[in-house]
């Protein structure tokens, strides 16, 4: 039985499809991360799996049973949104504990349960304090709080570190990697941060404009992107696309496009003729930006390097990294 | 002076209120405690208070408008909250109209409201009586306007019925304020319908309620045209419906035999600045600074 599945489900907006029909199938206690460029419907799919926005068609199952005509409460999930969405009149402890309270728990059991879920995230020492008194992280750890006293089926999460700083980001996503652990809870999760999606996921759902594009583990996603779409939007900074007559290399039948990634592609004697236009170095790489008849091609050259911007370049994509696709944009080989 | 500019920049604001708001208040002041010309001290102040007569008049028109005051704080207020909660519901439509036709009669002057209400409810011409028999209820009507009993509490429903557009705005644009995701995560809480918003909007909306209470407490004591245009200066039937605008006016201006009075007039005023004074500062300092603004 599937945590989650999403059988051909379709959202229009008046007369705007936002949602054209999207499959899915979540396995219990998995990572499934929602990745896709702004606008293509990442909330509005997890939105419709909360409950809070009507599908048009289609069905959508959570532990087997179809919950479309269930009210969002009723579907035992829990969401964290973007925004925190605390309620600001109530302190951190009446935060966590509402939902039980509204649901009718005991009183000890609403208490043990804050206290737990208060634990895991070193809430304790703020538990009578109210939102405004909190810093953005601390309303984030307080977010995911009221997410887990609930002991959800499936936890959804909105974008819920995109109004954190860089540094903090990165130490919720691994308090978020721990939690997914310990828990052994269904999570899904939408952003628009690669490196969330590789980091977080067992899963990735790349969508593209209300489409699921490729549905795979990040390692999948990064080796064998199924279509030109995935190729470009997965990696940083994003893969290389020449015209296979250009490419060097000799591609299979069909194939019109040759995709490289800047780590994949390396200086040599001969090969492509290029000339350098930009310099990055960060120490403990190099990205260099190259022009020529091939077009705008990146390289990430480890180490550090020092080249004059103007200089003539050749460069050499490695053939077995090499991503082939056609001309409809699927990947060949 | 390194700060002169200061006070150059606050001069206009401060000069225009002097003369058009201090000024004059000093002057009623200072009028109180005058009497044919000379100075009495608390001699006018001693009148109200221990005179029977006037003490008589001044509680009376006191606690009717108290009275005016609940009625609108239990009737008005509560009344707005309600449609300002229906209006922001989104599956409402029409909301826009209902908006505007609830606010309309707050933009009508006293005076035609006034007028239309005493023919409304006039025995002899009114629509009510006719209205109330068409529905089999004719024995429930009765000349609310010109009875002692009933006259307050009828002007203070028209005023109701006039003003109650005000506290459904004021909520209705806390309501809206509210960001969504707060109410979603409501939904997803299980907080829904009534109980959404008794837990979730009403603790949030609290400061507006404050700010409404307050316009309410200081609209109805300074309260004077709907008395006057109904009821008339003497505010019958046998001052039933006396409050202390009304009290204040026959006082300082004098109405058919009684003289008028500018000292006892400013007498009353300075009881009513008083009064009012120490309310809104009873509010600020004790209940407005223990309700929170919240920043979503
Ligand atoms: N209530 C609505 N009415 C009409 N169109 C809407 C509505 N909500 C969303 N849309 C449209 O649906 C599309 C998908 O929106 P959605 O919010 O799901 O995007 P997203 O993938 O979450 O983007 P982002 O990464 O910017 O959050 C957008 O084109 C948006 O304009
Ligand atoms: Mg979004």
């Amino acid at each position: 039985m599937h945590a989650l599945e999403i059988r051909n489900l379709r959202k229009t907006f008046g007369s705007v499809e936002v949602i054209p029909g999207a499959d899915l199938a979540v396995e219990p206690g998995e990572f499934c991360v929602f990745v896709g460029p702004s606008g293509c419907g990442k909330s509005t799919l997890l939105r419709m799996i909360a409950g809070l926005e009507e599908p048009t068609s289609g069905d959508i199952l959570i532990g087997g049973q179809r919950v479309n005509d269930l009210p969002p409460a009723k579907r035992e999930i829990a969401m964290v949104f973007q925004s925190y969405a605390l309620y600001p009149h109530l302190t951190v402890a009446g935060n966590l504990g509402l939902a039980l309270k509204q649901a009718g728990t005991p009183r000890a059991e609403v208490e043990a349960a804050v206290k737990r879920a208060a634990s895991m995230l070193a809430l304790e020492p703020l538990l009578q304090r109210r939102p405004a008194e909190l810093s953005g992280g601390q309303r984030q750890r307080v977010a995911i709080g009221r997410a887990i006293v609930r002991r959800p089926k499936l936890f959804l999460f909105d974008e819920p570190l995109s109004n954190l700083d860089a540094a903090l980001r990165g130490q919720t996503r691994i308090e978020l990697a721990r939690l997914h652990r310990e828990l052994g809870a269904t999570m899904i999760y939408v952003t628009h941060d690669q490196v969330e999606a590789m980091t977080l996921a067992d899963r990735i759902v790349v969508l593209n404009a209300g489409r699921i594009a490729q549905i795979g583990s990040p390692m999948e996603l990064y080796n064998r992107p199924a279509n030109r779409f995935v190729a470009g939007f997965i990696g940083s900074p994003s893969m290389n696309f020449l015209a296979a007559e250009r490419s060097g290399l000799t591609p299979p039948a069909g194939a019109v496009e040759l995709g490289i990634r800047p780590e994949h592609i390396a200086l040599a004697d001969h090969g492509i003729p290029a000339r350098v236009t930009h310099v990055e170095r960060l120490g403990h790489e190099t990205l260099v930006h190259t022009d020529g008849e091939a077009g705008h091609i990146t390289l990430r050259l480890v180490g550090e390097h020092d080249l004059p911007v103007d200089q003539p370049v050749h460069l050499r994509p490695d053939p077995a990294r090499a991503h082939w696709f056609g001309p409809d944009g699927n990947r060949c080989d | 002076m390194k700060r002169a500019h200061i006070l150059v920049f606050l001069a206009p604001a401060v000069i225009v209120y002097t003369v058009i708001m201090v000024l004059p208040l000093f002057a009623t002041l200072q009028l109180s405690l005058f009497r044919d010309g000379g100075f009495v001290g608390l001699q006018n102040f001693r009148t109200l208070f221990g005179d029977t007569r006037w003490s008589a008049s001044f509680w009376n028109a006191l606690g009717n408008n108290l009275w005016f005051f609940i009625v609108h704080m239990l009737v008005q207020n509560p009344i707005g909250i309600l449609l300002a909660a229906l209006l922001s519901s989104p599956r409402l439509r029409g909301a826009a109209f209902y908006r505007t036709a609830i606010f309309v009669p707050t933009i009508l002057s006293f005076v035609v409201v006034g007028f239309i209400w005493k023919l409304i409810l006039s025995p002899i011409w009114g629509i009510a009586p006719g209205m109330l028999d068409a529905v089999g209820l004719k024995s429930l009507f009765s000349p609310w306007l010109g009875k002692e009993g009933s006259a307050l509490t009828t002007l203070a429903l028209i005023s109701v019925w006039q003003f109650v557009g005000i506290p459904m705005m004021l909520i209705y644009a806390a309501l809206l304020s509210i960001p969504d995701e707060v109410l979603e995560a409501a939904e997803m809480d299980g907080v829904t319908g009534w109980s959404q918003f008794w837990k979730i909007k009403l603790p949030l909306i609290l400061p507006s309620i404050g700010i409404i209470s307050i316009l309410t407490f200081v609209g109805n004591f300074n309260a004077f045209d709907l008395i006057y245009v109904a009821q008339g200066a003497l505010a019958g039937p046998n001052f039933s419906t006396d409050i202390l605008g009304t009290f204040f006016y026959r006082t300082f201006f004098g109405f058919q035999l009684q003289l008028g009075d500018p000292n006892m007039g400013a007498t009353i005023a300075t009881v009513m600045f008083g009064i009012i004074l120490a309310v809104v500062c009873v509010y600020l300092f004790a209940i407005q600074t223990r309700l929170r603004r919240y920043q979503f």
